[in-house]
């Protein structure tokens, strides 16, 4: 018995050590060059059908980016001076001069984000968001940050599978489906994308990092 | 072989204990400003100003301050509904916590009290 959990034991280490981990540090060494302080949530730029998205996806950057160390400058306040300024369209910053928000606002980096999937399946009781994030530098111009996440929220119900508890199963989900707020799909994806972003300076973890494991470019999860 | 058992339940549990605390308080502020972004009540706007004062009176986060921005949105909120002095010193607070924000902040004030 000893010996089989030993085996055990050993296989899982030896598995789990087979992958290299990528540290921060080297997938983004960018951010450790260039360390911004602040940050300009950008209007997302949409790429889906649904119109919604993009307004209520822009807010949800704050609190995470606040809480990962940076200086973020309210989406609220800033979501006015884009529309003034006709620039809620993110589109023709994406790639081109950003040295304009060092310029209005000060900021030091803009958080792009590209919505390429957002939508709510009813009966099989999902939510699917997909967002890729690019973090540029509006000093350089260069990419600080980048990556994607294709988060799926699971809100379906479990009432039995036969005869009459599946039919009572399959409403209780599409229901509940219905009442979960899309923009919640939103909030775990940055929840699980940002998680690999380096600390900003009010971080404790600033600057102590640059070790520590990075993640896949791509993330994809399914979350109850 | 209770002993394995035993290590095997003590990593775990050392292994959960590090949760990562917040800096901030941020009590129920993303709802109510999203639930008012999408529907601009006066009721709703009650609900949420209540949040930005829970928020710039009380922080339990490890940073124990007030978010970025915060004393921003709460002046620029509080402006708007009519309370312009409380407003503009709450945007003043915002530059004097963090300086960084001095640019667009001081912009913000220059444009309300035109």
């Amino acid at each position: 018995m000893k010996k089989i959990i030993l085996f055990a034991l050993t296989v899982v280490a030896l598995v789990s050590s087979c992958t290299t981990p990528m540290t921060m540090g080297k997938q983004y060494p960018a951010m450790y060059e260039e360390k911004p302080l602040t940050i300009a949530i950008m209007p997302p730029i949409n790429q889906t059908t649904h119109t919604e998205a993009k307004d209520y996806f822009y807010t949800t950057m704050y609190l995470p980016l606040c809480e990962k160390g940076y200086y973020v400058y309210s989406p609220y306040l800033t979501m006015e001076m884009f529309q003034q300024e006709s620039a809620y369209d993110a589109e023709q910053f994406i790639e081109g001069d950003l040295g304009i928000f060092q310029k209005i606002l000060g900021a030091d980096a803009a958080m792009f984000t590209i919505i390429k999937d957002w939508r709510r399946n009813n009966i099989g009781g999902l939510l699917t968001v997909d967002v890729e994030y690019v973090l540029r530098s509006t000093k350089t111009g260069q990419t600080l940050y980048s990556r994607e996440g294709k988060i799926t929220v699971d809100t379906s119900i479990n009432g039995g599978s036969s005869g009459l508890g599946a039919l009572v199963s399959m409403i209780a989900t599409a229901v509940n489906t219905a009442a979960t707020d899309k923009v919640i799909a939103g909030r775990k994806c940055n929840a699980f994308v940002l998680s690999d972003l380096p600390a900003g300076k009010y971080s404790s973890w600033y600057g102590k990092d640059a070790s520590n494991a990075a993640g896949k470019k791509m993330i994809k999860a399914t979350v109850k | 072989m209770k002993k394995i058992f035993f290590i095997l339940v003590a990593v775990l549990t050392l292994s959960s204990c590090t949760t990562t605390q917040s800096l901030y308080s941020w009590y129920n502020y993303e709802d109510a400003t999203y639930q008012y972004n999408k529907k601009s009540t006066e009721e709703l706007q009650v609900k949420m100003l209540e949040q930005y004062k829970k928020l710039t009176d009380k922080q339990k986060g490890t940073r124990g301050v007030v978010p970025p921005g915060m004393f921003a949105e709460y002046g620029y909120q509080l402006y708007k509904t009519g309370k312009k002095d409380e407003g503009l010193s709450f945007l003043k607070k915002e530059i004097a916590l963090y300086p960084e924000s001095e640019k667009y902040i001081s912009r913000i004030i220059k444009q309300l009290e035109k």
